[in-house]
């Protein structure tokens, strides 16, 4: 089995993320707080609630080497919390957004992070130490619709957006006086400059990240598709692979070869790339037992003989029972837990709906570990 | 019969699967509210934003029985028009899903009033003019809460569930009031004999 642990937190998951020693992890159990869970005597233990924003939290990140978490939230706000002495002290971050901000990540050096809204604008903050506080500049009038998500490149400056109009762009994010200018990455250097803007989709964009080197994009789309792109620049080299089920919702890469994709079949989903550079679907990562597939020809006859007057929230599954999934709900996020040194990723969790965080450790995989060294 | 409403349950069965795939989307026209998207374009005064609302499907069974699924990014409306053969399950079915769309608070996944279509026609009626709405029957709305709370299989299950039972629900109502009609009727009668 490829999950080695399952725990269920709360009702509902919406985001979360680990610490920089993986010994915390921090979670919106779908409401306005934060949970910081850490693990003490082989149980998790809640030791601290991070209270201060009005609506649902939408994105969480921890820094790894700042230890900084900064939140998101649907009511336009966003706070970078920090650790002092035992308590967690928010900064609130200036991000002029007038509708609700859906995504957060923070740039690979940690001295910027990036925040998708629902006001179609990317608002890019780094921090002001004349004034002590977190400022945010605006990329604006790009989007047609709200940023779903974003990831950072490598190089600290290259920033991919996807949104609900279909669309992934990249743009530079290059700050006077926070970011050092980079004679690889060219004349393209004016803050929100857009380097490429794909229409791949014919649905709204989701989950998108940057291979570990940089090179290959990644995004799914709610047709069904998930898209990589290469060659990011003026002519970029795009693939499509569509798959049978249902669509995904967030991607990780796991190695230059390797993606995860998780959405709403409750079963994260591997994606190879072979010799080639051709992508495709591998298999699910959760074994599923065959008897599941025999799908809605039998749930349907059991359920004609079954009882009339069925009770409210649906009928019983018994007949469909025989499905051993650590998931039971779609699931949400998809974040990177143990990265070796050429930051290829072995172990990574997966929360969603069902309230459970899911560990999956890919060392027992054979038939994966060709794609892991790649 | 029994084959192609097997047909047609499955193929909802099916169209429900993929379209259930909803998320929680802050509103983009009215800062810090949380709609569903699915109603907000049907309501006029709103600009229509093509970008967050999925095609509709509409199913038919034949020209009676019909079935309109219209999706967005986080909430999802079917709406049904329910077989009625003859004046008398036109009224029953009329009442019945009255009666449990009044009560849509305790089924939760209801909507309080059925969808009505786009299509309207003028009927002239004598010296006046109707407006003629053709509708559907009883209407439900599923939100991205509703799938958080609940498994989207037994969503699925209680939708397709209810269709088949309001088929089995009308005629036994429709027998019942056929039977208390033919007792009334006796037993006013008797007193002529």
């Amino acid at each position: 089995m490829a999950s080695v642990s399952v725990h269920q937190f709360a009702p509902c998951i919406t985001c979360h993320a680990w610490s920089p020693d993986q010994s915390m992890i921090a979670f919106c159990p779908n409401n306005n707080e934060v949970h910081i869970y850490k693990m003490l005597e082989g149980k998790w233990e809640k030791i601290h609630v991070l209270h201060k924003h009005d609506q649902i939290v939408s994105g969480i990140d921890w820094s790894r080497r700042t230890d900084q978490i900064v939140t998101v939230s649907h009511d336009r706000n966003s706070y970078v919390w920090s650790q002092e002495a035992s308590e967690w002290v928010p900064t609130l971050v200036i991000l002029r957004l007038n509708r609700a901000a859906l995504c957060v990540q923070w740039s690979p050096k940690e001295n910027k992070f990036a925040v998708g809204s629902g006001a179609k604008t990317v608002c890019v903050c780094y921090y002001e130490q004349e004034n002590n506080w977190w400022v945010s500049k605006i990329i604006r009038k790009r989007h047609d619709s709200s940023v779903t998500s974003i990831a950072w490149h490598p190089n600290n400056i290259l920033l991919a957006t996807t949104s609900t109009d279909g669309k992934c762009r990249v743009f530079s994010t290059f700050i006077k006086g926070v970011d050092t200018k980079h004679t690889s990455s060219g004349s393209d250097s004016k803050f929100g400059e857009q380097i490429m803007q794909l229409d791949l989709s014919h649905s709204w964009t989701f989950g998108i990240r940057w291979s570990p080197s940089g090179n290959t994009l990644a995004y799914a789309g709610h047709d069904s598709m998930i898209y990589f792109v290469e060659e990011i620049g003026p002519s970029p080299s795009a693939q499509s692979v569509a798959f049978r089920d249902l669509p995904l919702r967030d991607v990780l890469f796991l190695s230059e070869r390797m993606v995860i994709g998780v959405g709403y079949d409750c079963n994260p989903m591997v994606f190879t790339a072979d010799e080639r550079g051709l992508w495709s679907f591998l298999r699910f990562l959760d074994e599923r037992k065959q008897t599941s597939n025999a799908k809605y020809d039998s749930q349907l006859s059991g359920t004609f003989g079954k009882l009339y007057g069925q009770s409210k929230s649906g009928s019983n599954e018994s007949n469909e029972s025989s499905r051993i999934r650590a998931h039971d709900n779609c699931i949400t996020s998809v974040v990177p837990l143990k990265k070796t040194r050429d930051a290829t990723v072995t172990t990574f969790t997966t929360a969603g709906l069902d309230g459970k965080v899911v560990t999956w450790d890919l060392q027992k995989q054979q038939d994966l570990m060709e794609y892991l060294q790649g | 019969m029994a084959n192609s409403l097997r047909l047609y349950l499955t193929c909802i069965r099916n169209t429900l699967d993929a379209a259930l795939c909803l998320q929680n989307f802050p509103c983009q026209e009215v800062e810090r509210h949380n709609k569903p998207e699915v109603e907000l374009k049907t309501s006029p005064e709103l600009l229509l934003n093509p970008v967050v609302y999925g095609p509709l499907v509409l199913i038919c069974r034949n020209e009676a029985e019909k079935c309109l699924i219209e999706t967005s990014i986080n909430s999802l409306c079917i709406s049904l028009k329910v077989k009625q053969s003859d004046e008398l399950e036109n009224i029953l079915t009329k009442k019945f899903l009255r009666f449990l769309s009044m009560r849509a608070e305790a089924f939760q996944v209801l909507r309080r009033k059925p969808v009505q279509s786009f299509h309207t026609f003028l009927m002239v009626v004598g010296y006046s003019t109707v407006y003629y709405t053709q509708g559907y029957d009883i209407s439900f709305l599923i939100t991205n809460y509703h799938c958080e709370d609940m498994q989207k299989q037994k969503l699925i299950e209680f939708i397709v569930q209810f269709m088949e039972d309001i088929d089995k629900e009308i005629s036994e109502l429709k027998l019942s009031v056929n039977t208390r009609g033919r007792l009334v009727a006796t037993e006013f009668l008797k007193q002529f004999i």
